[in-house]
C-alpha cells in the first residue's frame, strides 16, 4: 500500500523551505513532487524600481551564499550595455573573489552533507574552516556575507597586500587537503552513505539540462569559466572535475576537486595581479537601448542574467534571472525514485540547492 | 556545416544569425516555437531558460528563449498572440518549471500542458505577482 510524506516547507532536513511530497512503498520512494515558493520575493519585477546604483544592491541579496556572482553577472551585462570595459586589474580581483565565494559554498555544502550523514564532526571541522575563508573574504571586502565589490566598469576594493591574501589561501589549502578532501572522498562513512543514493543517469542529466557540479558528476563536463571564459579566466589553468556515477557520492567527490581547482586559481590569480586602476572612471553611466545576456558559473552552476534598458532611464526595464538550483531542483524528481526515505534529506542536500536563489 | 547551419537548415530559415547582446539570434519566421525547440534537441543544444516580456501599451507579450550549442548563447524570440504560446514541456523537459513560473506570473497560457500546483506562492490567479495592469 502505498502512503504519501509530506517533507517540509519546514522541516529539520531541509536549510530552508520548500515541500517534498513523497510517493512511498514501505520505505521505498516511489513518486517525489516538489513545491517551491514559499519565500518568492518579486526581486526581478523589484528591480524595475531601482537605478543602475541601488539595483547592484538589490540583486546581490538574490543569494546568501553566491551573492558575489549575481553582482559581477548583473555588472558584465550593464558594462555591455554602457561600453564599458572593466581594468584588467578588476577582472582578476573579480576572478579572486568568485573562487573564494565558491570555496566558501562548497565548504558550507560539504558541512551541510556531513551533518546529514550524521557525520557531525565533519560539519564542524567544515564550518571552521568556512569560518577562515569568510575571514579571508573579510579582508579583502570588509564583509563577511554581502561583500559588495562589484560596480559597473570594475570593482570597489583593492587588493592591496596580493602576499598576505595568498599566504591565508594556502593556510586554507593545506588544512582543506588534509582534512575535509581525504574525508569525503577515502572515508567509509561517507562512501556508505552516498554511493550508488541518488542517482542521476547522464541521459536524464540531460534532458533536463542539468547545469554545474550535479551535471558534471552525472558525466557531462560543462564549465561556463570553460565553454564561454569571462574575466580573466582565459588567462588561468584550471581543470573541471568530471565524474560519471552520477550519484550523491560523486556530487561529493566533484565538489571536493573543485574546491582544489579554485585554490589552483587563486593562487595564479593573486600571483598574475595586474598593476593599474580597478575600476573605469566616473560616476554617470549612458545606457543604450537594448538587452545584454551574460552567463556564469556560479558555485551551483550557470547563472544567466538577462538585462534590458532603454536609453536615457536610469532603471532596468526588465531583469531576468535563471538560477541553477531553478534549473537542478526539478531533477530531484528522478533522483529519489527508488531511494529510501532515510536517504531522502540527503539527495536533496546533495544539489546544493538554494531556495532563496529559486524563490528569487 | 557548423551546427548553428544545421539548426538554419532544419528549419528552412534562409536569415542569418545575428549576433547582439551576447546572444546569437535567429529570426523564426512563420516557424512555431514547437519547431524551433526539436531542431535544438535534434542539434543537441541545452535549453536554457524562457524571458518573458510585457511590452508597452497593448502590444502584449515576447517570450525569448536560450539554448546553450557549444558554450555558445542561441535566443529565438516570438511574439505572442492573444497571450498565449504551445508548451514545448513534453518535447523539452527542462522548460517545464520556467513554462508554470511564466504563467503563474504573467497568467500567459502555454497550449497543450498542465499546471502542476504553484510555484509562486502569493496569489491563487495567474497574472497577479508580474504583470503589469495598465490603466
Amino acid at each position: 500500500m502505498s502512503y504519501k510524506i509530506p517533507m517540509g516547507p519546514y522541516h529539520p532536513g531541509l536549510e530552508e523551505p520548500y515541500k517534498l511530497d513523497m510517493i512511498c512503498d514501505g520505505e521505498t520512494v516511489r513518486d517525489v513532487k516538489l513545491h517551491i515558493g514559499f519565500n518568492f520575493r518579486g526581486i526581478e519585477h523589484l528591480a524595475e524600481g531601482r537605478n543602475y546604483i541601488q539595483v547592484i544592491a538589490l540583486m546581490e541579496r538574490v543569494c546568501g551564499i553566491c551573492s558575489n556572482v549575481h553582482t559581477f553577472n548583473l555588472c558584465r551585462a550593464m558594462e555591455e550595455l554602457t561600453g564599458l570595459t572593466p581594468p584588467p586589474r578588476a577582472e582578476y580581483i573579480r576572478v579572486i573573489v568568485a573562487e573564494l565565494e565558491r570555496l566558501h559554498s562548497h565548504i558550507l555544502w560539504a558541512g551541510v552533507a556531513a551533518k546529514l550523514m550524521g557525520f557531525k564532526t565533519m560539519f564542524m571541522t567544515s564550518f571552521e574552516i568556512r569560518e577562515k575563508i569568510m575571514d579571508v573574504l573579510e579582508a579583502i571586502s570588509g564583509n563577511r556575507v554581502n561583500y559588495a565589490m562589484n560596480r559597473i566598469g570594475g570593482v570597489n576594493r583593492d587588493i592591496e597586500d596580493p602576499q598576505a591574501i595568498l599566504k591565508m589561501v594556502e593556510a586554507l589549502e593545506a588544512e582543506m587537503a588534509h582534512t575535509v578532501i581525504p574525508i569525503f572522498t577515502t572515508s567509509s562513512t561517507a562512501r556508505s552513505r552516498c554511493a550508488g543514493v541518488g542517482v542521476l543517469t547522464r541521459e536524464k542529466a540531460i534532458s533536463c539540462a542539468i547545469v554545474g557540479p550535479v551535471a558534471r558528476a552525472s558525466g557531462l563536463p560543462q564549465d561556463m569559466r570553460r565553454a564561454a571564459p569571462y574575466a580573466a579566466y582565459a588567462e588561468l589553468d584550471f581543470d573541471v572535475p568530471v565524474q560519471t556515477d552520477g550519484d550523491v557520492r560523486a556530487r561529493l567527490l566533484v565538489r571536493a576537486l573543485e574546491i582544489m581547482e579554485s585554490c589552483k586559481i587563486i593562487r595564479q590569480a593573486l600571483a598574475k595581479l595586474p598593476p593599474g586602476e580597478i575600476h573605469t572612471e566616473g560616476e554617470r553611466f549612458a545606457f543604450t537601448t537594448g538587452t545584454a545576456i551574460k552567463r556564469i558559473e556560479g558555485p551551483r552552476g550557470e547563472i544567466l542574467y538577462s538585462v534590458s534598458w532603454k536609453q536615457g532611464s536610469k532603471n532596468p526595464a526588465r531583469v531576468h534571472v535563471r538560477t541553477p538550483t531553478f534549473a537542478v531542483m526539478p531533477s530531484i524528481r528522478w533522483m529519489m525514485q527508488g531511494a529510501r526515505l532515510a536517504d531522502a534529506p540527503l539527495i536533496q542536500a546533495s544539489i546544493d540547492p538554494c531556495y532563496s536563489c529559486t524563490d528569487r | 556545416m557548423t551546427p548553428l547551419d544545421s539548426i538554419q537548415e532544419k528549419l528552412g530559415i534562409t536569415e542569418p544569425w545575428v549576433e547582439t547582446g551576447g546572444a546569437k539570434w535567429l529570426v523564426p519566421g512563420d516557424k512555431s516555437v514547437r519547431e524551433v525547440a526539436q531542431a535544438m534537441n535534434e542539434a543537441h543544444a541545452r535549453f536554457i531558460t524562457i524571458t518573458a516580456y510585457q511590452l508597452a501599451g497593448d502590444e502584449g507579450f515576447r517570450l525569448e528563449y536560450h539554448w546553450d550549442l557549444d558554450g555558445q548563447l542561441l535566443g529565438v524570440a516570438f511574439q505572442l498572440a492573444a497571450n498565449s504560446i504551445e508548451s514545448i514541456f513534453d518535447i523539452c523537459e527542462a522548460a517545464d518549471w520556467i513554462e508554470r513560473e511564466i504563467h503563474e506570473g504573467f497568467g500567459l497560457d502555454f497550449q497543450g500542458r498542465a499546471y502542476e500546483p504553484l510555484q509562486l506562492r502569493q496569489g491563487d490567479t495567474p497574472g497577479v505577482n508580474l504583470r503589469e495592469v495598465k490603466q
